[in-house]
């Protein structure tokens, strides 16, 4: 915007220069050739009447002078402007003459000139530089020449100019640069108070600063935000009620169902309660992920994996892992936990066996979980992490379930500032790719990567 | 008839898991009484010699919490708490209150068989107070145990989580240091919890706390083995 500013500034000036140079060019010109049209009206009248042409005496310098030859030679820069001045205030005068020249020469041409030029004479502006020559040619060979002294250019003038665009355009500067940040940081405070804003950020609202506009923007959005948080309030307190509702129903029936004679059927009711048992816990662990309380801490991801995968085999799981080396990262360990655990499950529900690996990748950890189960149809693979999605293939129909533990992997790794991948793998079953921040959540809380992954690891955009 | 049956105390204000729960444990050779709020809970437990209680957290008025606080603060009777929330802190406050163990709703009734029965066995065996499911923390060479998250750190602040069967190993070393623990005794204070956790072997899982812990596994200074014996945990163990 400064720029922007200093060049139209810049301009508007340069304009103004050139006008007022103009002006300047033409006024030096003017009492020159008005002194000189005057004598040398009086000196040709009295030379066509003639009368012999009288030097004075005072100003012997600036007296006509009869010539055979002009004194504009032929190869100075002609004047046209003077010598149209000179003519027609000839022809108001009735008189006719042959030819007028006039021109400009520096005063070292004319060696008297050059002598005045260091005489006291010249105080005030200094010695003239240049004389102004007017030739004018009354009959063949008989010329009459008149030599005017020009002020001195103003030399100075450009530079004032110069001068005095700069310090406007400071002032002007200062002042727009002050206004703009008077108006900028409340916008910025806004715009970073909007980029952090979360159910688990713990900023305050946006003080209302700056021009009204901009409180009123900011005001908006301090109720906005009061809003929002009054309805994020108001979800807890529903999912808490609805957890402890759902919850001791549940526990009840699944004491009942102990009671029931028959194995079979006894051992078929407990299996629905606890897969009902498992969807409630899953929805609501969703619902609650924004909201955790958990602080991030350093973790040793390797160590972590590790411990997952120990506990899922303690259960009976077939999980093949590589160990690795200590890699720590700033994650919520209960979070973090709870979606590699999932796609660890995920994978051995659906593929039989997992295969479990975690690579260190420039900013991030990878971890990596195989299976070799069917996979899943290339244009299912982005729709399988949102929630509640169920697949018409055999991939849902055949286990049950709700199909959120990827959605839930997913949210905690965005959370925090990860990314989750599928794909198929070329011999078959599926790998699910799940990068985390070594430096934990982007500070403004967006994801390293923005909404698609980052493709190249070694650089991540920022 | 003479009643040789446990006696637990049931404290809890929903009749749905009450009556259910009483007839499950009752199948399962306990004598169960019956309370459905903290202050019924106070009269049975000054009427009876009640061995263990199981105590909702959530309860209108009075809460499980301050029960169970009221409890800690006259005997050591066994505790286990139900509560509905999964919140990891309900746990950790349970346990400061003194509570033994604690079950999530809804559970799976037969895990709380499994449960009721471990208390009373440490509690019977006198080592009531050796909780496994202690809340202290403990230093030892360049680590600290925090129990009560279930977490070891090192000296940097860095944690490094440990499975589940890791972390009862290493708090039955650490709350038993320079004493020669056998695989049998180890297997015993190990399995006080996730039943079907233990059937791989104790030397499997010294083997991977060594590679999480000892500077250099193949050489190990804090877990050594003892020949004929067990294992010991050699160092220092400073209770925080």
């Amino acid at each position: 915007m400064a720029l922007l500013m200093g060049i139209a500034l810049f301009v508007a000036q340069a304009i103004n220069f050139a006008l007022l140079l103009n002006e300047r060019q033409s006024r030096r010109f003017n009492f020159p050739v008005a002194m000189a049209t005057t004598r040398l009206v009086d000196a040709v009248e009295s030379m066509q009447q003639g009368r012999p042409l009288s030097t004075r005496r005072s100003d012997p310098l600036r007296s006509v002078i009869a010539t055979e030859e002009s004194l504009v030679e032929s190869g100075l820069e002609r004047q046209l402007e003077v010598e149209s001045r000179l003519a027609s205030a000839l022809s108001d005068a009735g008189l006719r003459v042959r030819q007028v020249r006039a021109a400009e020469v520096p005063v070292d041409r004319e060696r008297q000139w050059r002598d005045l030029a260091g005489s006291k004479e010249w105080s005030g502006r200094g010695p003239p530089r240049q004389l102004l020559i007017f030739s004018v040619e009354v009959a063949r060979g008989e010329w009459l020449n008149i030599r005017w002294p020009l002020r001195p250019s103003e030399a100075g003038l450009a530079w004032r100019l110069l001068l005095q665009t700069a310090v406007i355009f400071a002032a002007l500067l200062l002042a727009v640069l002050w206004i703009g940040r008077h108006a900028a940081k409340p916008l910025r405070n806004l715009a970073k108070a909007t980029a952090e804003f979360g159910p688990n950020s713990s900023s305050n609202a946006v003080p209302p600063e700056g021009p009204a506009d901009i409180q009123r923007l900011i005001a908006t959005f301090n109720d906005m935000r009061t809003r929002l948080l009054e309805m994020l309030g108001e979800k807890d307190r529903m999912l808490g009620a609805i957890g402890h509702d759902l919850r001791t129903p549940l526990a009840s029936l699944r004491l009942r169902a102990e009671n029931v004679e028959d194995d079979q059927e006894r051992e078929r009711m407990i299996a629905t309660v606890d897969e009902m048992s498992r969807t409630l816990e899953d929805i609501l662990s969703l619902a609650r992920l924004g909201r955790s309380s958990e602080p991030a801490s350093r973790v040793d991801l390797a160590a972590l994996v590790e411990a997952v995968v120990e506990d899922l085999r303690d259960l009976g799981h077939d999980v093949i892992h590589e160990a690795g080396s200590r890699l720590p990262a700033s994650v919520r360990p209960v979070l973090a936990t709870r979606a590699i655990r999932n796609l660890i499950e995920n994978a051995v529900k659906y593929g039989g066996r997992a295969r479990v690996r975690v690579l260190h990748w420039g900013q991030y950890a990878v971890i990596e979980v195989e299976d070799d189960g069917p996979g899943i149809p290339e244009e299912d693979i982005e729709r399988v992490m949102d929630g509640f999605v169920r697949l018409e293939t055999s991939r849902n129909r055949q286990t049950g379930g709700t199909g959120l533990g990827l959605t839930i992997a997913r949210s905690v790794v965005r959370e925090e500032g990860g990314e989750l991948r599928l794909e198929n793998r070329p011999e078959g079953g599926l790998k699910a790719s799940l990068r985390l921040p070594l430096a934990g959540r982007h500070p403004a809380g967006k994801p390293l990567c923005g909404d698609t992954l980052c493709d190249n690891l070694g650089t991540p955009r920022t | 008839m003479s009643d040789n049956r446990p006696h637990i105390l049931l404290v809890d204000d929903e009749r749905s898991i009450r009556e259910p729960l009483t007839a499950y444990l009752g199948k399962n050779g306990f004598r169960i009484s019956q309370a459905e709020n903290a202050e019924a809970a106070r009269i049975k437990l000054g009427a009876y010699a009640i061995d263990l209680v199981i105590l909702d957290i959530m309860m209108p008025g009075e809460d499980g919490l301050s029960l169970c606080r009221h409890i800690r603060a006259s005997s050591e009777l066994p505790i286990i708490l139900v509560t509905a929330r999964t919140e990891d802190t309900d746990r950790i406050i349970g346990l400061e209150m003194g509570a033994d163990d604690y079950v999530l709703k809804p559970f799976n009734p037969r895990e709380l068989v499994a449960r009721i029965r471990a208390v009373l066995r440490r509690a019977g065996s006198g080592d009531a107070r050796q909780r496994p499911l202690e809340t202290a923390s403990y230093a030892f060479g360049e680590w600290v145990l925090k129990a009560g998250e279930r977490t070891l750190v090192d000296r940097e602040g860095l944690s490094v989580p440990l499975s589940t069967g890791e972390f009862n190993l290493l708090l039955a070393l650490v709350t038993r240091p320079r004493q020669v623990l056998s695989r049998d005794q180890l297997l015993d204070l190990t399995r006080g919890r996730e039943a079907a956790a233990f059937d791989r072997s104790i030397d499997n899982q010294v083997s991977r706390l060594r590679r999480k812990i000892e500077a250099d596994p193949k050489d190990p200074a804090l877990i050594k083995t003892v020949w004929g014996g067990g294992y010991a945990l050699t160092a220092d163990v400073t209770r925080l």
